[in-house]
């Protein structure tokens, strides 16, 4: 397939204005705002059906429509580069090596829904990526692509970048607005939705860094071209991040469903020292877990849901023969743990009690009881404040019901079977 | 930094007039803070309190809230190990190990110098180079347990 979203990043210099400009930057927010009106550059990305790259998979062209819908003033325009499901680095790609991309979809974004005021939340943990994005807005306001008066049209949008400091919940918009206005990264309940009353509890539009990195090309060539890339109906290039066991580690730039077998074994050259896979959680850290047998799904949003999975950030993590299920697992659920924000009893209960449990049975000290106490856990844990909670269960649910034997062998030996030494 | 010339960052991060509201400068004032004191300790939320006019209940509650901002003190130097999946399967354990051996401390201590603070840490997003570990804000991947004198060297390490 040809390269469309990381078009750039193997150009010399991708991160300045001057190679994004030769290499025909910025021409889609021209074409926007002297051919196009708002409705239109609406209607462009809605007739396109790309869906949003950050996990939740909403119509982008949707949320557009509910933001320019709303009346109240001054409209807020976020780009979510918090990227703080574990494994995905798909973001940092396009933050440090095609800023202007980045910026370029914001503008186009921020023009379509009538918002004034844009900020880009970068997870604290990318500090050269806020430097490179800083510079790329300070280029993009020479140039005249940001401030007032923009390319001599009425449209104005002022652009900023926002650290956070470190906490994954925020990745979650409600509470990345909280964090944006000050506050700890708790969750607000909805609706009402951020594109009616979000920061300061004005419309808001948050859409994700690979999101916004799409708009350009949807402007340039069209949606009805875009619509035709992969899945018909979740469409478009799709980056995935790929780790864990396999030769190449990396992200791969593909048509939205393509085969995970194909992505593990032909792009990312297979399992190490040729070994076999073991399990592959193929959308981040709160997805369910797939063994072997079920690595020839497509990874787009509906068919890894009908996996029993999901698609969430598209980052693929690799386990291979030598390592062990629970230890995985038991990892994952500490993260939770550490991550879970404690507004909800669910979540930051049974993110603790799991964490437990599953030490337990690692450390072989478990019994077999504690494998329905997990799941009845993770049953509750569905009744969470936010996805975050919902989702935190997924890991260890899934392998308590895929990988039960590893389990038993655990409690059985009273031992880990794959620890050394 | 002295307290008063925090006082003084504050009020020019006011001018920017990047937010339309007082609070919203909460984060990027404790980012001063973290990266110009050794702890943000009670007299510098104080600062951030008055500058922001939010009570010191709420700097103090998000100062603690956030894993990358230290409300106790820190070294000079901070060192993330990523032990999440991705570079646990690849030795990330095994790095902080080492890296607390040769330091002689404890995830989360700082050694008595006030050099370096060793932490445990989530994932960074350097999967495609795991076992991934930054200091401050430089990145290492790919690391390997001999390089790590190596690195600590060039903070100045003495070994």
């Amino acid at each position: 397939m040809e390269r469309l979203l990381l078009r750039n990043v193997d150009k010399e210099n991708s991160h300045t204005i001057e190679v994004y400009l030769k290499n025909g930057g910025y021409q889609s927010l021209k074409k926007a705002l002297k051919e196009m009106s708002p409705e239109d550059v609406v209607e462009e990305v809605k007739l396109s059906s790309l869906r949003g790259r950050g996990g939740a998979g909403f119509p982008t062209g949707l949320k557009w429509e509910f933001a320019a819908a709303d009346v109240k003033e001054p409209k807020f325009f976020v780009c979510n580069a918090d990227e703080g499901e574990p494994c995905t680095f798909k973001d940092r790609i396009i933050i440090e090596k095609d800023p202007h991309a980045l910026i370029e979809g914001m503008l186009i974004g921020a023009y379509a829904t009538g918002c004034r005021y844009g900020y880009i939340y970068l997870r604290g943990e990318y500090p050269i990526g806020r430097k490179i994005l800083e510079r790329a807005i300070g280029e993009a306001y020479e140039k005249g692509f940001l401030g007032e008066n923009i390319l001599g049209t009425d449209f104005s949008f002022d652009l900023y970048v926002h650290s956070g400091a470190g906490a994954y919940i925020c990745g979650e918009e409600t509470a990345l607005i909280e964090s944006l206005e000050g506050k700890r990264g708790e969750p607000r309940i909805k609706p009402p939705f951020p594109v009616n009353a979000g920061y300061l509890w004005k419309p808001t539009v948050v859409n994700n860094v690979e999101t916004l990195a799409n708009i350009p090309l949807i402007i340039e060539r069209g949606g009805k071209w875009y619509s035709g890339i992969g899945s018909p109906d979740c469409p478009g290039p799709k980056l995935y991040p790929v780790s864990g066991k396999v030769k190449r580690p990396g992200v791969y730039e593909l048509p939205m469903g393509t085969p995970l077998s194909e992505i593990i074994y032909e792009h990312a050259g297979g399992i190490v020292q040729d070994r076999k896979l073991k399990a592959v959680f193929p959308g981040g850290a709160s997805s369910s877990v797939l063994t072997a047998e079920e690595i020839d799904v497509p990874m787009d949003f509906p068919s890894l849901a009908k996996a029993g999975t999901m698609l969430g950030s598209g980052a693929i993590m690799v386990l291979d023969e030598t390592d062990c299920i629970v230890k995985a697992a038991l990892r994952l659920i500490e993260f939770f743990r550490h991550e879970s924000c404690g507004k909800c009893t669910p979540c930051r209960e049974g993110t603790d009690w799991l964490v437990r449990l599953v030490r337990r049975i690692e450390e072989g000290e478990g019994s077999e009881d504690d494998l329905d106490v997990i799941l009845s856990v993770s049953e509750t844990m569905e009744n969470s404040f936010c996805g975050l909670g919902m989702a935190a269960h997924n890991p260890v649910a899934s392998s308590v019901r895929k990988f039960r034997e590893e389990f038993f062998t655990h409690i059985k030996l009273g031992r880990c079977p794959y620890r050394r030494g | 930094m002295t307290l008063a010339e925090f006082r003084e960052e504050i009020r020019k991060l006011k001018e920017s007039n990047k937010y339309l509201e007082l609070k919203s400068y909460l984060l990027p004032a404790l980012w001063i803070a973290e990266k110009n004191f050794p702890a943000i300790t009670h007299d510098v939320m104080r600062v951030v309190s008055e500058e922001l006019s939010v009570p010191l209940v709420e700097v103090e509650e998000v100062a603690r809230f956030y894993a990358m901002f230290h409300t106790e003190k820190k070294g000079k130097f901070v060192i993330r190990v990523c032990t999440n999946l991705s570079c646990m399967l690849r030795g990330g354990e095994e790095v902080l190990s080492e890296l607390c051996r040769l330091l002689s401390v404890k995830p989360g201590e700082t050694t008595p110098d006030g050099l370096f603070t060793v932490e445990e840490y989530e994932c960074m997003g350097l999967c495609d180079g795991a076992p991934a570990v930054t200091v401050n804000e430089d990145r290492y991947t790919n690391v390997r347990l001999e390089k790590l004198p190596e690195i600590l060297k060039k903070y100045g390490w003495k070994g």
